[in-house]
């Protein structure tokens, strides 16, 4: 039974984690009407900055992720300044020509780290990545129960900024009708550099807690965006809470496969999930809720 | 207060507006009238800022807004409540209000000007917290103009606020229009409801396939032949 219990647990603090790097994805797939496909790219890329503060500085990887953050932040609004919303303004043969440009924008990411890094598993071994901590007879990780709970305050931060600020109410409103937000005298192509800059931020800040328990290589990348993209799926595109419930879930359900089938197919585990929802459920978490 | 000067417009190869010039006057209210597909939005999209004129100039207070890009027209003091109302539908009423007064000197009186809109509109007092998607048409319609007025505007422009409202709420519609200029605040109402909307502005155009062809006060356009025969079928 306690076996099930740590299972759960452990899935549950893993998907929090998750749900941070799917948020950013959702809030670029709000404002942007785009999927942002160069988003695990980007949790990668943050990896490798708190990676590198870490080894060169002997930064912790929490306060690592801050300095990532910021340098994400900085490259996701550049990338939207100056390359996707000049896609948004010319004509183009194919109306998903954003997208493609994300693949791009991953590909060329991907290899830069990797001409850099070379393809060598990194890890980060700091004094608490094994430590574990027992609930009677659980035991639960020490670095996914921080992890956990800075995810959560950075959902709770992006909650409280999208809702009690006006920047995070032009978001809000740029997201639902772009023109109308114009008429309201927003300023939509900043309005979009901050959601891509934001959402970048999420992306680093996820990767870095996700940091201390995972194998880093330039390739991991897609493994995120294919999580991402699977949580706001299971989330309904463009809801912050459903990012967050879609994480959880995957996030369980990975942890499930992982003790009960077998550690190497934890990631089939989400992929099944993810297509017995498009199957059965094709508007995620929110058509149980509205029925 | 606003002068179009010779304006032409054109999306790609589609010629829109040919040549439109007019003029509103501080404190006037005038009418932009015309059928469908005349005109009337891409006019009030272009003073918006959405799109810019090929040709001509549109001049408010003196200054030269043809190149001024959308987000800084409501800053001038211009707002714009547009055709279809256009609210954040998944935003409170409180929110789509608030969001109306962005502008810096807007933002300093936001609590006053709030309280001011809930006595206009005190079904918006009632309704604050509620989504803007769950109000009736009617309420809606009051949502998009009490969202206009939040930018403490000196000109405001409508784009049809009778279109899909009852009979019984157009007219009422058009009295607080009146109301509302009344207040000192410059209107440009665009609307094809061309009988009743004579009955309350000052002066009005005529604009029929991107040409302006036709202008007066009301009064006298209200006898005019040409707008008895096409307009009022009378």
């Amino acid at each position: 039974m306690h076996l099930l219990g740590q299972t759960l647990i452990s899935g549950f603090l893993l998907g929090g984690m998750y749900a941070l790097i799917a948020i950013g994805m959702t809030l670029i797939m709000g404002v942007m009407k785009i999927v942002n496909l160069a988003h695990g790219a980007l949790v990668m890329v943050g990896m490798y900055v708190t990676y590198i503060c870490f080894v060169l500085w002997h930064i912790n990887p929490y306060a690592g992720m801050f300095i990532s953050m910021l340098l994400l932040f900085v490259l996701g609004s550049l990338i939207q300044r100056y390359m996707i919303n000049r896609l948004v303004e010319v004509d183009s043969i194919l109306p998903e020509n954003q997208v493609l440009l994300t693949v791009g924008i991953s590909l060329v990411l991907t290899e830069v780290i990797r001409f850099i890094f070379k393809s060598d598993y990194l890890s980060v071994s700091t004094g608490f990545s094994g430590k574990t901590v027992f609930l009677g007879k659980m035991s639960v990780s020490v670095p996914m129960t921080i992890g956990f709970v800075i995810a959560m305050v950075f959902t709770y931060l992006l909650h409280l900024f999208l809702n009690r600020t006006d920047l995070g109410m032009t978001i809000r409103a740029t997201a639902q009708d772009r023109d109308a937000a114009v008429y309201m005298g927003v300023n939509v192509s900043r309005v979009t550099m901050i959601t891509f800059g934001l959402g970048s931020a999420f992306a680093a800040a996820g990767g870095s807690l996700l940091l201390p328990m995972f194998y880093l290589w330039p390739d991991i990348g897609h493994l995120f965006t294919a999580k991402a993209f699977i949580i706001t799926i299971l989330g309904g595109m463009g809801s912050t809470a459903g990012a967050l419930l879609g994480g959880l879930t995957l996030g369980i359900a990975e942890s499930l496969g992982a003790t009960y089938i077998s550690m190497g197919y934890k990631d089939v585990v989400g992929l099944v999930v993810f297509l017995l929802v498009l199957l059965f459920m094709p508007g995620g978490i929110k058509s149980l809720v509205k029925r | 207060m606003l002068r179009v000067n010779h304006v032409h417009v054109a999306y790609g190869d589609v010629h829109i507006l040919w040549d439109v010039s007019f003029s509103v006057g501080e404190g006037e209210l005038v009418a932009l009238l015309g059928a469908n597909g005349a005109g009337k939005t891409t006019m009030l999209n272009s003073i918006s800022g959405l799109l810019h004129p090929q040709e001509g100039e549109i001049e408010f207070s003196g200054r030269n807004i043809t190149r001024v890009p959308g987000h800084k027209i409501p800053a001038l003091g211009i707002a714009h409540v547009p055709e279809g109302r256009r609210l954040f539908p998944e935003m409170t009423v409180k929110e789509n209000l608030e969001i109306g007064s962005l502008s810096p000197p807007a933002r300093q009186k936001r609590k006053e000007t709030l309280e001011w809109v809930f006595t206009l509109f005190p079904v918006l007092k009632e309704k604050q917290n509620q989504m803007a998607g769950t109000l009736s048409g009617g309420q809606q319609q009051m949502l998009a103009i009490g969202r206009g007025l939040m930018a403490l505007p000196r000109l405001i422009m409508f784009d049809e606020p009778s279109l899909g409202l009852a009979p019984v709420l157009v007219k009422h519609m058009f009295q607080l229009i009146k109301d509302i200029n009344q207040q000192g605040i410059t209107v440009l109402l665009v609307e094809q409801n061309v009988m009743q909307v004579l009955e309350v502005c000052h002066r009005a155009y005529v604009i029929e396939n991107g040409r302006i062809v036709l202008s007066g006060a009301s009064a006298e356009l209200l006898n005019n032949k040409y707008i008895k025969d096409v307009y009022l079928g009378i």
